[in-house]
């Protein structure tokens, strides 16, 4: 070892030049070494190493115990550990072991401080092992004749080092090799077992540190074995039907070991065991007859056995064996039910019988058919009917009536007990009362309570409700002493519609219904809502109930949610049996998205968004704006239209103010032939207050003066003597403002209110005789309604005028189209105008109004009320003196058409170059 | 009954409980190991064979008539005889098969541990009697005479028969020494031996 190590540190010091000084040798010596080589060291003990130089490495190298440095895993070893024992020896301690690591070597400072490694050694830190605690056998039972113990301990702590553990047992007179371990350090397996020898056991662990030893066991192995569980189990049926009897075998004879056993059964499909009672089996055997068994059932048995004094172990289970035992009598009768259906005839019934087949511990056996035997009541002599049935219902038709149902079931051994069945004619009898449903896990408790009269019995009824599908109808059967009942199979979410019978000795009761749910949860869709009606400030919603199958629950309520765009939500909770509502205080005009929420005990579900618009108005309100806008439009225009009657002599006066006829001119009272015409054409009676008088004008063309004479063309030469006193002068409003101021008369053509300031407006009509070119234009005359006194002048020329009227039929006539009473003042003086035109046919002389404008003649209409046409017009008036100048002449000339002329009448005289109206 | 209560009263019932179970599974052993080394030597099982020299005969005349101690010393003696005879047939054993049979061989070292346990057992018993374990003589009876296979086959088929009655006997040995004495607590038959 000392070698090897030798080489070893001698490798670690080839680099550093510490080598022999004889190199011709091939060898490498170290020039130290250390003690203790490699050492094992507990942890946490103290540790002391010595670094002895080589004497020839001394003078060679020159180098002493004083340069040593010590070091650990190239980590320098602090000063204050490190002692010099003599110019050779250097040793250093480490009081705790657990600061040591590997290598640790011993270093010298050469000159120049060169440090160069002397020796290193490999130090091993670990615990000595622990006492092997717990320990404990177990002889397993491989073979019919192998057996093998295993026994475990615990090896305690972690030593860091290489333990060994041995299992050792012996007899007193005899030790056996030991059980070294494999692979592991807490267990070992002896095989080589011999029973009814006290056998002692224990455990040693060693390793470098030290040596452990458990507590020693002595036990005899037969004591501790477990044996193989009994084989070949087999089943047989007996002749009782509630026994089975197991056979099997034993791997270990009475002579090594008596065993006792344990029997386990259960029915096939069941999870539960039973145990026949240790006692039965307390002994050894290799059979049992299990008793108390169902018939006709099947059962899986398993058995296991141990020493029988108690010592040791079970075995394990053995393998599962099955056996069937015997038929027999069907315990009970099958519960039976009936479903009357009478929809055909009241007085015919189709009664569905059905019954429940037996529970296979109450069948005991196959059942090959049931007995069905109807009796009724209600007769007597009636015959019972019998029927073999093999399904479990049976479908009669009987009439009405009171009938007894007895069903029997009949397997191979025989018979059941009857069920009996009370068919009444009515269900007359007293009901369950305070019906009332409760979950219960999976489970749906029903609870009633119970009437006043003995029970007999119960059925409960139960379906599944279902939209889509007819109820299918469940039963059961409870006694009379129950007051409830868990129906099972009972699917969550799903509603279920209960009714609870009470059956008496003598008849039945009426059922009560209740609608229950196992379990609830959130409707799986919400109500589709929608707007029935959408009026200005309301809508009225409906939707459709949910389907049974959608509602998952009871609805408690519906919950309408409803917003504008930018709105609060606003909620409403409604009844559940609704399906409409009407939303009030809506905003008009407005967007609206309602949707609707049902709500269940367990959660709520939201329907689909619904939007709407409210409308802009009310129902009614445009009529209500319109109809009394109409009326009072119609109310507006039928005042006006009344007003306008009631004024229509006013208006009349306003706008067809009366014109006065040239014909009926006071000019004509001016003439002496005609003063007896002013007694019959009085002014009243002439122009009636608000008549109009339509004006029209004859036009007298310039060129046809040829047609006048010079006879008649002398009143335009005095008026064309005048013309310097009259030009400039506008038309006026009567001889009187003419003759008093020019101006005045210009005013007063411009505006017709000049007209209505006065008392008595002065229309007048304007006869212009219009020059052709440089001649001289004709005289124009025009009328005058003014009540103002007539000036002599005017007077005068009135009386001129009336007569010139008269001559003028030939030329032009005054159509006027005023009141009824104007009218029939005109008209004599149109006829009169007539005839006076036929009368006078070629005098000329003496005309009223001519127009001289072309050569052609217009026919003026009221185009002379035009402003434009009554300022042009005013420009060719002539003065009224002109005018004046002429009417005696023209009166003169025709003196029959003066008696006509209205007394207004104020003849002009027409400006050269005047306007002609058009 | 004050003895019976006694430790060494107990130890001794203990003791004879536990060698007529060892008996009865030796007995048992041996029986399944007869049938195994006839058919694995090929002899018959019918085949007569003559008293193994050494073993004392398990029948004896006047079975009953002795003593506790007797029983145990005659017990003790067969079975050091066949733990003699025992370990001999297992190394011939091995030295005719080798390793080709290692199930005979296991089970000729079962018995063999059986019967030495036993004689381990007749030993305490002796012992609790106040009695002295007679030494074993020397090294044990002189060899055998040098035999050929066959003869070393039948050998070994007489040792084994003859451990079975032994099995059978000692069974009843010690349920005869477990009988609790009405008179001493001891057995009846310990008084009278010599």
């Amino acid at each position: 070892m000392f070698s090897r190590w030798n080489w070893v540190a001698c490798g670690f010091c080839l680099m550093l030049n510490i080598c022999s000084p004889d190199a011709s040798s091939g060898l490498v010596q170290s020039c130290g070494h250390i003690i203790p080589e490699s050492p094992v060291l507990a942890l946490g003990s103290n540790f002391t190493a010595l670094c002895i130089l080589n004497e020839s490495c001394l003078d060679f190298g020159n180098i002493y115990a004083s340069q040593i440095i010590w070091k650990i895993k190239n980590r320098l070893v602090p000063k204050e550990q490190y002692r010099e024992i003599n110019r050779t020896v250097s040793s250093v301690t480490f009081n705790d072991t657990s600061a040591l690591a590997t290598p640790l070597t011993c270093n010298i400072l050469a000159d120049g401080q060169i440090e160069q490694n002397i020796y290193g050694i490999t130090v091993t830190v670990g615990l000595p092992p622990e006492k092997p605690k717990n320990l404990s056998c177990i002889v397993h039972q491989v073979a019919r004749f192998t057996y093998v113990m295993t026994c475990t301990w615990n090896p305690g702590r972690h030593t860091f080092l290489d333990t060994q553990f041995k299992l050792r047992y012996s007899w007193p007179e005899e030790i056996f090799p030991d059980c070294i371990p494999k692979d592991v350090n807490n267990s070992c397996t002896i095989t080589d077992i011999q029973f009814f020898v006290n056998t002692e056991i224990w455990v040693e662990a060693t390793n470098a540190l030290g040596k452990a030893e458990s507590d020693h066991l002595v036990i005899d192995p037969i004591d501790i074995v477990k044996p193989l569980p009994p084989q070949n189990v087999s089943v047989s049926s007996g002749v009782l039907p509630t026994v089975l009897k197991l056979f099997w075998e034993n791997w270990i004879s009475d002579a090594v070991m008596k065993l006792k056993f344990n029997i386990r059964y259960r029915i096939v499909g069941d999870t539960n065991w039973m145990e026949v009672p240790s006692e039965d089996t307390a002994s050894p055997r290799t059979s049992f007859g299990v008793q108390g068994l169902r018939p006709y059932t099947e059962y899986v048995f398993s058995i296991r056995c141990m020493k029988e004094d108690g010592e040791g172990y079970w075995s394990d289970w053995s393998e599962e064996k099955t056996g069937i035992t015997t038929e027999d009598k069907p315990s009970k009768g099958p519960p039976i039910w009936r479903i009357i259906d009478t929809s055909h005839s009241p007085a015919s019934w189709t009664v569905h019988l059905m019954w429940k087949a037996l529970k296979p511990f109450e069948a005991n056996g196959v059942i090959l058919q049931y007995e069905v035997t109807v009796r009724d009541k209600s007769s007597l002599s009636s015959p019972l009917k019998k029927y073999n049935v093999t399904s479990t219902n049976h479908t009669l038709q009987l009439p009405e009536g009171t009938y007894e149902v007895t069903l029997i079931a009949r397997n191979s051994v025989g018979a059941s007990p009857p069920s009996v069945l009370l068919i009444p004619a009515s269900n007359s009898k007293a009901p369950v009362k305070n019906l009332r449903t409760l979950p219960k896990h999976d489970k749906l408790w029903v609870g009633w309570t119970a009437p006043n009269s003995y029970v007999l019995k119960y059925v409960i009824e139960w379906c599944l409700v279902s939209s889509s599908s007819d109820c299918n109808i469940e039963w059961q059967i409870a006694l009379g002493d129950v007051k409830g009942i868990d129906l099972k199979g009972i699917k969550p979410f799903k509603c279920y519609l209960i009714t609870v019978y009470p059956l008496y000795a003598d008849g039945q009761g009426s059922g009560q219904s209740v609608k229950a749910y196992l379990k609830q949860d959130r409707p799986s869709k919400g109500p589709t809502v929608q707007t029935k009606k959408v009026g200005k400030a309301e809508a009225v919603l409906t939707w459709n109930h949910l389907t049974v199958e959608e509602q998952n629950g009871f609805i408690r309520n519906y919950t309408i949610l409803y917003k504008t765009i930018d709105g609060n939500e606003t909620v409403v909770t409604v009844d559940p049996s609704k399906t409409e509502y009407t939303l009030s205080s809506l905003t008009s005009d407005t967007l609206y998205t309602v949707r609707m929420m049902a709500s269940t005990d367990n959660g709520s579900r939201t329907g689909p968004d619904f939007t709407f618009t409210t409308q802009k108005f009310g129902k009614g309100e445009i009529e209500a704006i319109v109809v009394p806008v109409c009326l009072a439009f119609l109310l507006i225009v039928l005042l006006g239209v009344l007003f306008c009657f009631n004024k229509r002599d006013l208006i009349k006066k306003h706008i067809w103010p009366i014109v006065p006829d040239p014909s009926k001119s006071n000019i004509a009272q001016w003439s002496p032939q005609v003063p007896a015409k002013h007694n019959f054409n009085s002014k009243d009676q002439m122009y009636p207050e608000g008549s109009f008088t339509d004006v029209s004008v004859v036009e007298i063309e310039a060129d046809d003066k040829k047609s006048f004479s010079e006879q008649d063309l002398k009143p335009f030469d005095l008026l064309k003597k005048e013309k310097s006193t009259s030009e400039g002068h506008s038309s006026g409003i009567g001889g009187s403002s003419c003759m008093s101021s020019p101006r005045q008369s210009v005013s007063d053509s411009d505006e017709g209110e000049t007209t209505q300031n006065t008392s008595s407006t002065v229309q007048y009509s304007t006869v212009v005789l219009n020059g052709y070119r440089d001649q001289t234009p004709l005289q124009v005359f025009s009328r005058s309604e003014s009540t103002q006194p007539l000036l002599d002048s005017e007077e005068r020329s009135e009386d001129h005028s009336g007569g010139a009227d008269s001559t003028a039929q030939r030329q032009q006539y005054f159509r006027q189209n005023g009141g009824q009473d104007e009218t029939n003042t005109d008209r004599p003086c149109f006829e009169g105008t007539k005839q006076i035109t036929l009368a006078g046919e070629g005098d000329l002389v003496g005309f009223v109004q001519l127009q001289i404008s072309g050569q052609s003649s217009q026919p003026l209409g009221l185009g002379m009320e035009k402003n434009t046409q009554e300022a042009a017009l005013s420009n060719v008036l002539q003065t009224c003196t002109e005018g004046q100048t002429v009417r005696p002449e023209t009166v003169e000339e025709n003196p029959l058409s003066v008696d006509e002329m209205p007394k207004s009448y104020l003849p002009q005289t027409v400006r050269q170059g005047g306007y002609m109206p058009q | 009954m004050a003895a019976a209560d006694s430790p060494s009263a107990a130890l001794r019932r203990d003791l004879c409980s536990r060698g007529i179970r060892l008996a009865g599974k030796m007995r048992a052993d041996v029986v399944d190991l007869l049938d195994a080394y006839v058919e694995q030597q090929g002899l018959d099982a019918s085949a007569s064979v003559a008293a193994v020299e050494g073993v004392p005969l398990a029948a004896v005349e006047r079975w009953d008539e002795q003593t506790g101690t007797q029983r145990l010393l005659e017990n003790l003696a067969a079975y050091r005889a066949f733990r003699a005879l025992l370990a001999q047939m297992l190394e011939e054993q091995r030295e005719q098969l080798g390793e080709a049979d290692a199930g005979l061989g296991r089970a000729l070292a079962a018995v063999l541990l059986q019967v030495s346990a036993f004689a381990y057992h007749l030993e305490e018993l002796l012992r609790l009697e106040s009695r002295g374990i007679p030494g074993e003589e020397g090294d044990g009876p002189p060899p055998p005479p040098r035999l050929s296979l066959f003869e070393q086959k039948l050998r070994g088929l007489g040792v084994l028969r003859e451990l079975a009655q032994w099995a059978v006997r000692s069974v009843r040995d010690l349920r005869q020494l477990a009988k609790p004495s009405p008179a001493t607590g001891a057995a009846p038959g310990l008084a009278e031996s010599p």
